[in-house]
């Protein structure tokens, strides 16, 4: 009890000690703070109204941060059952699923915004690398999520089927695929949505997609035209989850 | 009386275990009855039936089940294994499937193996699966998914399953253990009534000795990895079933010299 206090103690003295550090050390002015609401307000005015001619921009851009996800998704679908099954504790040895799911963990780590920086580097502007990037990016995550779906399978009713006599393509079939395939259509579709929210901001980076006209539109002061775009990702991104909620309501 | 299993001097232990699970145990099962394994939990009831069913590996002594001698380095070959069923204590069935596909998957040893991965049962498969449904009371439930069934409905569609799979002899692992009495007795009713129906022989384990003694032709008591007593029911007059499931437990051997 006594040394859970301390423990206690410790935290918020470790909590207080960095947020003091953050502020004494980094250049808040909070009177840049204060003198700024006249910019924030001009800055927000312009915003409004949103101008509506750049529907044109909106809708190619949309479409292409589409594909990329679309894309970009089942590029890691790919990758991801051949990883999944090497990472699985039921299926390959220890000797296999450690080092494979260490490499999996180190590809989560890397942000997907410095993967498509080094993908526009090494194959150049477009929607290439971001295609390329969220594969990447998201296998790390997905190929885990299989992994987790195959060991999930209970054992008794593979048992059961073969105890009936049924074949192992059978077993796969009626056994072993009806518990894995909702895990996986949940996770893949739960996958799919973060990949079209990530890949949002690609183009800001030149690798594609409606980011690229958030990024034009704010570097040459048109906030007006900026707004717009905003609002048709904000559209999107509530869509995407709207849909999303719908399926897997379906799934379960 | 032919024996549907004969088991002679077998032995098994678990990996990784220091006592046997089955010590040098000799049982003849005869063939269109149904008889009981009695005994408490851990006296290597489920242990003989899994082995009876072909899923163990590494047993020492001679076992034959419908005439065939089992190969205890070896699965059984793939076509006889339809030939014994099976009924899982924790029915093991495949809860997002419909109880017909549930079913259904019982007849997957005797379709041939292409109709068995395209998933296209013969109208003979569907009559088998539909009366199976049928003897045990759910044919009504056919299109409904297992995960929303009760524990006695389950019961039923696992019965059902290794019915579809016309086995000679039906291996029951404590199919009423989770029920209430009432159920427990319908139960044992539908699985004995319906293998005596397709001349099926019937072991089924249990730790109720009022239901053993009630539903099956022989009782077989089990203790510690050994046979403690293997009588006829009919010979059972002057014993009441409690007293021999105490001594059962109590004194293994004791219950065997009280009814012989």
């Amino acid at each position: 009890m006594r040394s859970r206090e301390f423990g206690g103690f410790a935290a918020g003295m470790l909590v207080a000690g960095a947020v003091l550090w953050s502020f004494v050390t980094t250049d808040v002015e909070l009177s840049r703070l204060l003198s700024a609401g006249p910019r924030i307000a001009d800055f927000l005015g312009r915003m409004v109204p949103p101008d509506p001619t750049v529907m044109n921009e909106i809708v190619k851009g949309s479409a292409e941060t589409l594909r990329i996800a679309i894309l970009g998704s089942l590029g890691a679908v790919i990758l991801s059952v051949p990883l999944g099954i090497l990472a699985s504790e039921t299926i390959v040895s220890r000797a296999v699923f450690r080092p494979v799911r260490t490499l999996l963990a180190f590809i989560r780590a890397i942000p997907l915004i410095l993967v498509a920086m080094l993908m526009v580097g090494a194959v150049g502007l477009g929607p290439l690398p971001g295609i390329i990037a969220v594969a990447f990016h998201a296998t790390g995550m997905l190929a885990k999520f299989y992994a987790e779906a195959i060991d999930g399978v209970s054992r008794e009713p593979i048992a059961a089927l073969e105890s009936a006599g049924a074949g192992p393509l059978a077993q796969l079939r009626y056994a072993i695929w009806p518990q894995m395939a909702p895990v996986v259509a949940r996770d893949t579709i739960f996958r799919f949505e973060l990949n079209l929210r990530e890949s949002l901001i690609l183009g800001v980076v030149g690798a594609g997609g409606i980011g690229f006209y958030i990024q034009t539109y704010v570097r040459s002061f048109q906030y007006d035209k900026a707004a717009s775009v905003t609002l048709a990702v904000i559209a999107m991104v509530i869509a995407i989850e709207a849909i999303n909620i719908v399926l897997r309501r379906r799934i379960a | 009386m032919s024996a549907a299993a004969q088991i002679d001097d077998l032995s098994f232990v678990h990996p990784g275990a220091e006592l046997p699970a089955l010590d040098h145990v000799s049982l003849s099962v005869p063939a269109g009855e149904s008889t009981a394994l009695l005994g408490p939990s851990g006296a290597g009831k489920t242990t003989l039936l899994a082995l009876l069913d072909g899923r163990l590996r590494g047993w020492r002594g001679r076992v034959s089940a419908l005439g065939a001698p089992l190969d205890p380095d070896h699965p059984p070959p793939r076509a006889s294994r339809p030939d014994v069923g099976f009924v899982f204590q924790e029915f093991a069935l495949v809860e997002r499937s419909s109880v017909l596909r549930n079913v259904l998957n019982g007849r997957l040893g005797r379709m041939s193996p292409l109709r068995a991965v395209l998933g296209s049962p013969s109208p003979r498969d569907q009559e088998v699966a539909r009366a199976a449904l049928a003897d045990c009371g759910i044919a009504d439930l056919a299109e409904r998914r297992v995960d929303s069934l009760s524990g006695g409905q389950r019961q039923r569609v696992a019965i059902a399953r290794c019915l579809a799979q016309e086995p000679h002899l039906i291996l029951a692992d404590e199919p009423v253990s989770n029920l209430d009495p009432a159920r427990a007795a319908e139960i044992l009713t539908l699985l004995t009534g319906a293998a005596r129906a397709r001349g099926a022989t019937v072991l089924f384990s249990s730790h109720q000795p009022d239901l053993a003694r009630r539903f099956a032709d022989r009782i077989v008591g089990m203790r510690d990895g050994r046979i403690a007593f293997d009588v006829a029911v009919g010979d059972l007059s002057d014993v009441t079933t409690a007293d021999l499931y105490r001594e059962t437990v109590a004194h293994p051997g004791i219950g065997l010299r009280a009814v012989t």
